[in-house]
């Protein structure tokens, strides 16, 4: 049985104001990325199609399969970018993804077991950083947010490492 | 030649016992046992032999001078709040060990341990790969006086004139362990895993041609018998229930050697197992490292009126030894009254059995159904083409039966949640409760997929440590979202305020 039954706020509204976007600037970045996930994919599929069905030529119909994949990927890439949302408050960081297909996942200050900030050579380019932030789950065991503003990253790892100094017991 | 340890001074080092290179040894041979008798057995002969005969020699030789030489170089040392543990001789490495660090000591021995009166120590903290100490071996009694300490994080005294009585919880006679096998499929998965194993030793052409020839002989027998159409099909069913009695037999047999004498006690809130027929394993594990809790009752279990009680640790399991070591099962098989009282003795505050479970919405059973529903459309939409004949509807038979279990699934799953305990169930023919302490919860996740954004519902899954992909997953499918952004919320608040503690 509910104790509390908040129902104010049961759409989760994105334009919150505790809510942080991703800085636009890595959006090419996702874009990337995505694009060349799904270009792979489809070009190694659409060789195998022909193969199997012999219709067409591979080296047309795969070059071909991959340009409207890294096509389809960027846009995914982008979209995902946008809608990738994260905050802090007195309860713990919290991460939002997705509008078709939604998540919220929300990892307590307490369960925090240590962080990681990753920073790629194009990342760098662009003060972008990676943080993961590790617990001692199984299933949910990283929470990994790409393309975080660099600054941003590092006051997010200073503020929940700072929670483990004060966990004497973490040991 | 014992080596006479001052059990009284604490801070003295201390070495192995003396026949541990030889255990050390048998480990080191044994991962490479199987491949070095196949070498000698099938890769004989031809212009190598030499070196086939010497090969293997050598690389013993060597095993043991590394097995002696780890004698020489391990060291131990107990200190007043941990263990220090020196090593290796051109690499040196010394690992200090905090007791409060240490989840579960694992006491292992085999019967060649029992010939020698010594036990292999395991001490395991939470994750990892490897265990953080493994002292093979110490003697008996040191290992025992080592166990104590550190379930008393090394605050008594060495010597104790006999131990505290420890509460028996449970134990299990005979009878319950051949039930424990005839519900289990320990022997199909051991069968399995030979006959994998055996190929991918023995070279290729062994296997197969041993398989060939066994089949050839069988069917030649039994076209030699000439047997009518009725007399064929009743001789592969006998053939195929004798194979599963055997499996059953297999399984009671494992069990018997892996359960017997099964005793779990408690003492100073630390909970003990031992078992083991021909090697004796004794296993403990303080009471708050338990993360999870998985009550699970088969078919076989509901028709001898059993169920099994598992927990999750946050101790790391080695591959290929899944439940061989870590306290893992408190109750392999018990009558459900037992299983209820172990929790309540153990987990108070989660007030089991529960009687109040919020059910999932009746109307939600055809979202079970619909996954299997599209699998089998599709199945069946490429048979049609592939055959172009009728006879390619047929797997949607199977649809009303799906519909029916969907709707028994639904009819069963529910959870319950206060503030100390999150549960959930589930199952059907085969049933599952699993719960957790609300302090053990380590994330959250709210997940809505399109339809439930057309339902107005969403799913809630909440990650524990320690949990094996086997266990069901402790989410809340499906709920009303309202309750379910209620519920997330009202977690996470309580998460924040809490601290860890295992």
């Amino acid at each position: 049985m509910e104790t509390d039954q908040a129902t104010d706020g049961v759409a989760t509204a994105p334009q919150d104001a505790d809510w942080h976007h991703l800085p636009a600037r890595g959006a090419k970045l996702a874009a990337l990325g995505s694009a060349m996930g799904f270009a792979i994919p489809i070009a190694v599929a659409m060789v195998a199609l022909t193969l199997v069905t012999r219709v067409g030529s591979p080296w047309l119909l795969a070059p071909l399969g991959a340009l409207i994949g890294a096509a389809f990927g960027a846009w995914i890439g982008v979209k995902r970018h946008r809608r990738t949302l994260w905050k802090l408050d007195e309860d713990g960081f919290a991460l939002q993804r997705g509008r078709w297909w939604q998540t919220e996942s929300r990892v307590p200050i307490s369960r925090v077991q240590h962080l990681d900030l990753k920073r790629g050579p194009i990342e760098r380019g662009l003060r972008l950083a990676t943080l993961v932030i590790h617990t001692a789950g199984t299933r949910m065991a990283a929470v990994t947010v790409a393309g975080m503003d660099g600054t941003d990253a590092e006051r997010l790892r200073d503020r929940l490492a700072r929670q483990l100094d004060h966990d004497d017991d973490a040991l | 030649m014992m080596d006479p340890v001052p059990e009284t001074l604490p801070l003295v080092e201390r070495r192995l016992h003396p026949w541990s290179w030889l255990f050390v040894l048998l480990q080191q041979v044994r991962q490479f046992l199987v491949p070095l008798v196949a070498l000698l057995v099938f890769g004989g002969g031809g212009r190598d032999s030499f070196w086939n005969g010497v090969g293997p020699l050598v690389a013993v030789g060597v095993l043991v001078a590394y097995s002696v030489m780890q004698y020489f170089t391990y060291r131990y040392r107990v200190g007043s709040d941990g263990l220090s543990i020196r090593d290796g001789w051109l690499h040196r490495t010394l690992r200090e060990i905090p007791y409060s660090r240490i989840h579960n000591v694992v006491l292992h021995q085999s019967l060649l341990h029992r010939v020698f009166g010594v036990a292999e120590v395991r001490l395991e903290s939470a994750g990892g790969q490897k265990p953080e100490a493994q002292m093979r071996v110490l003697r008996l009694d040191e290992a025992l006086a080592l166990e104590t300490l550190v379930k008393h994080r090394g605050r008594s005294v060495l010597v104790d004139a006999g131990t505290p009585a420890a509460d028996s919880l449970l134990s299990l006679p005979t009878t319950e362990v051949v039930r424990l096998g005839l519900v289990s499929n320990r022997g199909m998965i051991v069968m399995v895993a030979a006959f994998g194993a055996a190929w991918q030793v023995f070279p290729d052409r062994v296997m197969a041609n041993f398989i060939e020839d066994f089949s050839r002989q069988l069917f030649g027998y039994a076209s030699h018998l000439q047997l009518g159409w009725a007399s064929t099909a009743v001789a592969s069913i006998a053939l195929v229930l004798l194979g599963l009695a055997l499996l059953r037999v297999l399984s009671v047999a494992l069990a018997l050697v892996q359960y017997h004498g099964f005793r779990l006690s408690e003492e100073q809130r630390r909970l003990t197992v031992q078992r083991g027929l021909l090697s004796k394993l004794r296993t403990s594990v303080a009471r708050r490292r338990i993360q999870a809790w998985t009550l699970h009752e088969g078919v076989l279990h509901r028709l001898m009126k059993r169920r099994s009680l598992r927990i999750d640790t946050a101790v790391a399991e080695q591959q290929g030894q899944e439940g061989q070591r870590a306290l893992k099962e408190l109750a392999p098989i018990a009558t459900p009254e037992a299983c209820d009282a172990l929790i309540q003795r153990l987990l108070p505050q989660a007030q089991w059995p529960r009687a109040q479970w919020t059910s999932l919405p009746a109307q939600a059973w055809w979202r079970l159904f619909l996954p299997s529903a599209l699998v089998m459309v599709i199945v069946t939409g490429a048979l049609l083409i592939y055959f172009g004949s009728t006879w390619g509807l047929l797997p949607l038979l199977w649809l009303p039966w799906s519909a029916y279990a969907s709707r028994q699934h639904a009819r069963r799953a529910a959870y319950t949640v206060d503030e100390c305990v999150i549960a959930i169930r589930g199952g059907w023919w085969s049933r599952h409760w699993r719960f957790a302490e609300i302090d053990k919860l380590q994330a959250l996740r709210l997940v809505r997929s399109p339809l439930d954004q057309r339902l107005g519902t969403a799913s809630l899954w909440m990650d524990t440590a320690g949990a094996s992909g086997l266990s069901p997953p402790l989410q809340i499918r499906f709920l009303p979202a309202a309750d379910a952004q209620a519920l997330y919320r009202q977690l996470s608040r309580a998460l924040a305020h809490r601290r860890l503690r295992w």
